[in-house]
């Protein structure tokens, strides 16, 4: 009571305008109203939700930003970012217009090579295959170019120049600077295939697209994270509340159970319920909205003690309002606040520990694109492929960020603890 | 002692049993009562049931489930942990008694680098409040905090080990000096001192940099964070009023009279912080290849060795409590206030 008298005191005295303004409206209001104030922290927020709704607009649609299916081999494995993959050219003068690549495999044409360049073979996998899918058709058309090989680059192509040979086919590495020497060649067939472009991210040792797979692992991470932070709220929150305001040894007993809970490893925790659920996102789920449930409680029910001594309940309660009704109406609208800024944090808290379970191998099964599993997938190739752990790391650690960066400038910008200084 | 005194120690002595009790039992929940046969999933489908049942009678879970759990109650308050199932059946309590010094050997520098960095840069923070610096600060420990432990120790093997090989990839020693290395308390730094090995002990220090820095830069994420808040709500206490007031430098203020005052609120942190220290030592020791408690869990986990698995999850418990009851005597006796 003395305190409330001092803070009267004070608040009379030397508060501004604005703080005493805040007190007067709600919680969304006081958010706006309180940025002129707390600039530093309003850009963190504003930073923080924008970054937000483009990770969630990336997990609800991921097929608007993956250019492949995460699951599948799209490429050569272990290829690094950009790197082009080990593809080939079909060089032809820029006169003969638009090449198509049936034309130049047909029998009768003549493709050059330079000696002992792996290009023929690839050629051979090619018309080989394009040969068994025109019998499969029916069809009695043979693709057999004849072949001719040349010493170097440069006597092939002006070989192609001279028309000679239809075309010459080599490799990037091959071919170097030197097509720039004769402006009137040009690639006219690019025989990579889809690959040709390169992968911005690279591909892991399977040859999956890693962009891709990051892409899509936005949703698992985000599905765990909400969900098993809703699971959370749903039985923390109810139960402060309940515990706070019956007390007693009830109280006491759940109490004693939360604050054994919450001082345990949450992680350890979590492994263990997985580790006997078994593989799944829904165990996952389980497992770790089990470790949240304390620190909601915890919360809770110090702001529920604090509140139920109030005035304004004691005079519900004396007008005849039921417990029940005390309790939604008049002491949970206490508690949004900073169940707002644990539920944020602990999103992103929840997103941290499924990457740490998957890394862990005890998280989803194997071939989920999945931020956890491909870092330690990863792990296993460190020396070779930096990019297999760099990209699924950022990602976490981009997404957790965003998540406690909301929850911490929120808690600077509401604690009132804070605030008055 | 004064009277006060010995009542809270008696008090918090005995809150430590239910607190042990509650968590021993959700370890026999998690364990014997959620779904999943522990014994088929050791021995896999292809053994008899015969063979599976001779199993269950040695563990003793034919019995009923309430026999089991005083059974297990009381194995556990006993540190009877029976042998384990995988690699050797040696003693689980042999093995835990080198797994647990590894872990304490890298948990103790994480915790000493957490600590200098969030009580230097959170009280720079806090007297720098709403400044620019102030910002930046917050802006790299919640960065800190979001990095996952096991992707930061990843990037430093890349960066400090295969890039530019300065330290060791993973491990705790070379495995060259393993061999003349005797080992007595299986603290390695403290070994290789008793024995005068002093190869081996800049071995042993080279291998625990990048552990110990992964961990520590990870956990002051969190750290930095509430010794700033701490430190803003010591700052505006009266004594720090009447220092300024009376021309006391500014930064003597900060830095010893709010700080001193606020290394009790930081103990409490500390203990808190044990969980997260632990949880963050079980991803750091996998990164690490580090043969601590953590990583003796997980791989006897993937190797569904039961007994191995209840036993180290029991230690766990037990050293959450003991932390949780030291910092808190600390805290008695340190600020008479909070005694009952």
């Amino acid at each position: 009571m003395e305190q409330d008298n001092q803070n009267n005191q004070t608040s009379a005295n030397s508060v501004p305008e604005w703080m005493l303004d805040l007190d007067r409206v709600g919680f969304v209001r006081k958010l706006f109203i309180s940025r002129k104030w707390y600039g530093g922290d309003w850009w963190f927020v504003a930073i923080s939700a924008v970054l937000l709704l483009f990770i969630i607009l990336v997990g609800v649609f991921p097929q608007w930003f993956a250019p492949y299916d995460p699951k599948a081999e799209v490429g050569p494995s272990l290829l690094a970012p950009r790197e082009l993959p080990p593809g080939y050219s079909l060089i032809a003068p820029k006169s003969a217009g638009e090449l198509k690549l049936e034309d130049a495999v047909a029998r009768g044409s003549t493709l050059g090579f330079v000696y002992g360049s792996p290009a023929s073979q690839a050629l051979r996998e090619i018309t080989t295959q394009m040969n068994n899918e025109a019998q499969e058709q029916g069809s009695k058309t043979r693709y057999q170019p004849r072949l001719s090989r040349f010493e170097t680059v440069e006597e092939g192509l002006e070989a192609v120049l001279s028309g000679k040979i239809n075309g010459f086919i080599a490799s990037p590495a091959e071919l170097g600077e030197s097509l720039e020497k004769y402006p009137d060649l040009a690639i006219a067939i690019d025989l990579r295939g889809e690959a040709a472009k390169g992968f911005l991210m690279g591909t892991n040792q399977i040859g999956q697209d890693v962009f891709s797979r990051i892409i899509w692992g936005t949703r698992i991470a985000l599905i765990v994270g909400l969900s098993s932070a809703i699971v959370s709220f749903l039985i923390g929150v109810p139960l402060g509340l309940i515990s706070g305001f019956v007390g007693g040894p009830f109280d006491r007993v759940l109490t004693l159970l939360m604050d054994s809970l919450y001082s345990f490893p949450g992680l350890i925790l979590a492994i263990s319920i997985a580790a006997v659920l078994g593989a799944g996102i829904g165990n996952i789920i389980v497992a770790i909205a089990a470790l949240y449930i304390p620190t909601y409680f915890r919360i809770v029910r110090g702001q529920t003690l604090q509140v139920k001594e109030e005035l304004y309940v004691e005079a519900a309660r004396s007008l005849g309002a039921t417990p029940l009704k005390i309790l939604v109406k008049y002491i949970f609208p206490n508690v949004i606040p900073s169940v707002v800024i644990i539920f944020s944090v602990n999103v992103g808290d929840a997103i941290l520990t499924e990457a740490g379970l998957s890394f862990l191998g005890f998280g989803l099964p194997p071939d989920t694109p999945d931020w956890g599993i491909d870092l330690a997938r990863g792990q296993d190739y460190l020396r070779r492929a930096w990019w297999l752990i760099t990209y699924p790391g950022l990602m976490v650690t981009t997404v957790t960020l965003a998540f406690s960066m909301l929850g911490e400038s929120l808690s600077e910008i509401l604690n009132p603890r804070l605030a008055e200084l | 002692m004064s009277s006060s005194l010995r009542r809270f120690l008696i008090t918090r002595l005995l809150l430590t049993i239910p607190m042990v009790l509650i968590l021993i039992t959700v370890i026999f929940f998690v364990m014997r009562v959620l779904p999943g046969d522990p014994i088929r999933s050791q021995l896999g489908p292809r053994v008899s049931e015969e063979q599976a049942d001779r199993l269950r009678e040695r563990l003793g879970l034919n019995r009923p489930l309430h026999i089991q759990y005083v059974t297990f109650v009381k194995d556990m308050f006993t540190l009877n942990f029976g042998t384990a199932l995988t690699q050797g059946e040696r003693p689980i309590k042999d093995e835990l008694a080198e797994k647990m010094p590894a872990t304490m050997e890298l948990t103790i520098p994480a915790m000493t680098i957490t600590a200098l960095i969030g009580i230097l840069s959170g009280s720079y923070a806090a007297k720098n409040r709403k400044k620019p610096v102030d910002y930046a600060i917050r802006l790299i420990s919640i960065i800190f905090y979001s990095i996952p432990v096991f992707f930061l120790g990843l990037i430093f093997q890349i960066l400090f080990s295969v890039r530019i090989p300065i330290f060791p990839l993973a491990g705790r020693m070379d495995t060259l000096m393993m061999t003349s290395f005797k080992s007595i308390t299986n603290f390695y730094v403290i070994d290789a001192i008793l024995t005068q090995n002093w190869p081996a002990l800049g071995s042993v220090l080279l291998h625990l940099v990048m552990p110990s820095v992964t961990l520590g830069l990870v956990l002051s994420g969190v750290f930095v964070r509430l010794t700033r808040v701490n430190m803003i709500e010591m700052l505006k206490s009266d004594f720090i009023t009447a220092g300024r007031a009376r021309g006391l430098p500014e930064d003597r203020l900060v830095y010893k009279h709010a700080l001193r005052n606020t290394f009790i609120p930081i103990m409490t942190l500390i203990g808190l912080e044990f969980a997260i220290l632990l949880a963050g030592a079980v991803l750091t020791e996998t990164t690490f290849s580090w043969p601590g408690m953590g990583r003796y869990l997980v791989e006897r986990i993937q190797l569904r060795d039961y007994t191995a698995v209840q036993a180290s999850i029991g230690v766990f418990a037990f050293f959450v409590a003991i932390i949780t009851l030291v910092m808190d005597v600390l805290y008695a006796f340190i600020d008479p206030r909070i005694r009952y």
